[in-house]
């Protein structure tokens, strides 16, 4: 047993070397926890939660009950820029948020047709109609200078925000 | 039976691999690229059937020239599939109905609004440049970047003094000018005529930033207030301050200080003193000009031809100087080009009948120059023959010449006063009351580019105003209604004189039915506060009696308005009753058997100050007696002797003969003939 011990140690003490030695270096990559489980989920509650049909899926329904939020085509074979596409996506939702604050009936669908930008967004009638003009010049002119390709918003109103269900 | 297809095969096959041989070899050079594919594939064949004997005579392949299309060729073609949508509004403005303007003012305001927001971005993006630099876009987009406001070159120089005069900054320029002068160093002569260039077109002041907001500082103070008598035009604060030529101005300070100014600089300081006012004064720079034996070029002769009707009073004094001009500009040999012709046609509006005599030679010998007459030649020549307001002899020819000449063309913008032909052309339809030639005008708007030559959103309103006036009073209503449905809301949002126009259109041909459908459209154009139309749409729903259904459908219509003329939920009066808009209500309510109503109504007369007619009340008891409501007749009498109408007796008389009375409304009725007859 302790001749055992001792073979397994040493083999232990060999593997060892051999990993610190330059030709076999591994690191541990750490990243957050990435709970697929929970993301883009709102869990049933007690009922009193209004929900609307974007967030009432989840996301493995994307496809089959629900479509896609962004629209490009990078992600096709043989296509480049998917990583930018996604960040540009990230910033553009976050400045309509922003933008149209507490206007927004539900997520911001964003197509890309040539070098043409389309964001597409249902707005709640909160505001004025020529404020919701002054916002969609601003927004149109701003974003169009930063990304430098034409910027267009295509925006439809309700009068409140569409509930799909309780939960 | 396979080896005869095989050979028929292969004497096809090798006789139109030799017929491409040749044609190829004739036209190598055209056709590179497919000429490469087609050889190669020739060789193949060739290989495999040379052995078998040429045809004798070969068939004529013509293989057409390659066309090459332009970028947009799918995207125009697509385009002209698709024609203009009368439901929609226009292209500016987002398609939701809470979105869509429906008045004139609200177009205004949301167009207004969305330029504002992108100027509130540009301000940022200018402000804040460096967050925009970044450059994505392959190839560049120049117009996508910030701009750059501030002048680079800081030390003074004859290059800074470019640079501001390229990035339009006249005072800069000029403070930069004076201080180059001071320092010692002379500046080349180009460079002060681009200097004075600057400062003559925009009469020694800074062009005003669009971004910018407006300051107001001394320096607006000395601006004369010269408020231009031009029709209407939407002003805004700075337009309304025309600039005007001041006395010893930086143009003419540089200008004395050049020791040899060039035929440029003159012509530089003549138009802009003609630009903005100072018309004797140019005139003194020409023979100036002349006396230092400079030859002049035809900008200045342009510009001397537009002063020259404001420097002489009469008509026949004004044509001398025009041809004297004209005399001068062929003796220097400067040739004329259209803008010439459009100013001696626009001087000519002024000289009166020595225009209408003067103006087709003129015409006629331009064109032996061969320039041809744009839109504003045309204008002009319209204007000459069809003064507004005067009365109409005969000359209704010219319009349709005219008319034949420019039919059919697309005319691209040469001139400033291109925009003011489709407006004076209708003006002249509506005062000849002409509508063929109203169609053939509309019809030159869808021809190529003629849209562009509209004008911006007022000149624009006012085209379709007058082409709607004009369709009201000279088509039947269907005809009418057609172009109604067409271009309204979409294009044109009506003022409430061409909604007046309309109802009297329906009027004259007895459609009085749609006067609802009108009355929606009305609310929806944000027209029903007008006092007058609302009126005269009463008056014609309460004058004549339809059928039921018609009936019906008006009282709904006068209930709505009844809505308008109370009083709204902050207490603010809309609309004020009179005596005959209410009698008219009550007598479409009546006719239409809303007795209750109607009853309600008459209330009115009492809260409002207002006294009926005794016709209507006469009227009322007609119904009143069809429903068979006595007591509802006696307070009629009552309401009547309240107002001491002169009636009353007779309505008294007409009570106690067709009622049946209780004895207390006897004695009521008998008591208010008494007071009524000793009022007498």
């Amino acid at each position: 047993m302790a001749t055992s011990l001792v073979r397994k140690t040493k083999l232990l003490s060999m593997v060892s070397s051999q990993l610190n030695s330059a030709a076999c270096f591994r690191n541990i990559h750490c990243t957050a926890a990435c709970l697929k489980n929970r993301a883009a989920r709102i869990r049933v509650a007690k009922g009193d939660k209004p929900v609307t049909y974007e967030q009432a899926y989840h996301p493995h329904h994307i496809g089959h009950r629900k479509g896609w939020l962004s629209q490009h085509t990078s992600n096709l074979q043989g296509e480049d820029g998917a990583a930018e596409r996604v960040v540009e996506d990230v910033f553009i939702r976050r400045f309509m948020y922003g933008t149209f604050h507490g206007c927004l009936a539900d997520e911001v669908v964003i197509k890309r047709r040539g070098n043409l930008l389309l964001i597409c967004a249902v707005m709640i009638q909160k505001l004025l109609p020529s404020k919701f003009y002054f916002l969609i010049g601003y927004t149109e002119e701003l974003l169009s200078h930063f990304y430098k390709c034409p910027v267009k918003i295509e925006m439809q109103t309700v009068e409140e925000k569409v509930v799909y269900k309780y939960l | 039976m396979a080896s005869s297809c095989s050979q028929a095969l292969r004497h096809h096959v090798c006789k139109s691999s030799r017929l491409l041989r040749v044609h190829l070899q004739k036209s190598w050079t055209n056709r590179s690229f497919e000429g490469a594919v087609c050889v190669s594939s020739s060789f193949a064949l060739n290989s495999a059937a040379d052995q078998q004997p040429a045809v004798s005579s070969p068939e004529e392949i013509v293989i057409p020239k390659k066309k090459t299309w332009s970028k947009e060729a799918v995207l125009q073609a697509l385009a002209s599939t698709v024609k203009r949508d009368p439901t929609a509004s226009d292209y500016r403005f987002q398609d939701d109905p809470y979105l869509t303007p429906k008045t004139s003012s609200e177009f205004k305001l949301f167009s207004l609004s969305q330029e504002s927001g992108r100027n509130a971005a540009k301000y940022f993006i200018n402000t804040y440049p460096k967050y925009f630099q970044k450059d994505y876009a392959q190839p560049h987009i120049p117009c996508l970047m910030p701009d750059t406001l501030e002048a680079q070159i800081e030390e003074v120089s004859e290059a800074a003094l470019i640079e501001r005069i390229g990035m339009r900054k006249v005072k800069a320029a000029v403070d930069l000018y004076d201080q180059l002068l001071q320092a010692g160093t002379s500046v080349s002569l180009d460079v002060t005529n681009q200097l004075l260039d600057l400062i003559c077109f925009y009469g020694d002041h800074d062009p005003a930033q669009e971004n910018v907001p407006e300051q107001r500082n001394e320096e607006t103070e000395d601006v004369q207030d010269e408020p231009q008598a031009k029709k209407g035009r939407a002003a805004k604060a700075s337009d309304l301050l025309k600039a005007t030529w001041k006395e010893k101005n930086n143009a003419e300070r540089i200008f004395a200080l050049l020791s040899e100014p060039n035929k440029h600089s003159y012509s530089a300081l003549i138009r802009g003193m003609v630009k903005y006012g100072a018309y004797s004064k140019a005139f003194s720079t020409y023979t100036d000009l002349l006396n230092s034996r400079l030859k002049a070029d035809m900008h200045m002769f342009n510009a001397l031809i537009t002063a020259a009707p404001e420097v002489k009073e009469k008509y026949n004094e004004k044509w001398e100087l025009i041809v004297d001009l004209l005399k001068q500009m062929a003796e220097q040999k400067v040739r004329p080009n259209l803008l010439t012709l459009n100013a001696v046609l626009k001087a000519l509006r002024r000289c009166g009948t020595v225009g209408k005599s003067q103006a087709f030679p003129v015409i006629s010998e331009m064109k032996a120059l061969s320039i041809d007459l744009s839109l504003a030649s045309y204008t002009h020549l319209l204007a000459i023959f069809y003064k507004p307001g005067a009365p109409i002899q005969g000359q209704t020819d010219i319009l349709q010449e005219v008319m034949n000449e420019v039919s059919g063309k697309s005319f691209t913008p040469q001139d400033p006063d291109d925009a003011q032909f489709f407006i004076t052309a209708m003006r002249i339809c509506l005062d000849t009351k002409d509508m063929e030639q109203a169609y053939r005008v509309h019809e030159l708007l869808g021809v190529g580019e003629n849209w562009r030559l509209l004008g911006n959103d007022f000149q624009q309103n006012i085209y379709y105003a007058r082409f709607f006036s004009l369709l009201c009073m000279m088509e039947n209503i269907d005809v009418m209604l057609k172009w109604y449905r067409d271009l309204v809301p979409s294009v044109y949002y009506p003022s409430s004189n061409v909604m007046r126009d309309l109802l009297q259109a329906l009027d004259t041909d007895n459609r009085l039915d749609l006067i609802p459908q009108i009355w929606k459209d009305i609310k929806q154009l944000g027209h029903a506060n007008r006092q007058n139309l609302v009126e005269e749409l009463l008056t014609l729903m309460a004058r004549e009696k339809h059928n039921q259904e018609v009936q019906e459908s008006f009282a709904e219509c006068a209930l709505d308005i009844k809505k308008i003329y109370d009083t709204g939920d902050r207490g603010k009066v809309l609309l004020n009753w009179t005596a005959g808009s209410l009698s008219d209500l009550i007598s479409v309510l009546l006719a239409a058997h809303r007795r209750q109503d109607a009853w309600d109504m008459l209330k009115l007369f009492k809260t409002h100050n207002r006294v009926p007619s005794e016709e209507l009340l006469n009227k009322f008891l007609m119904c009143v007696k069809e429903g068979g409501e006595v007591n509802q007749a006696v307070e009629l009498v009552q309401i009547s002797a309240g107002f001491c109408l002169p009636g009353t007796p007779k309505l008294i008389q007409r009570v106690q003969q067709e009622f049946e009375l209780t004895e207390q409304q006897r004695k009521m009725l008998s008591d208010l003939e008494i007071q009524s007859f000793n009022s007498e």
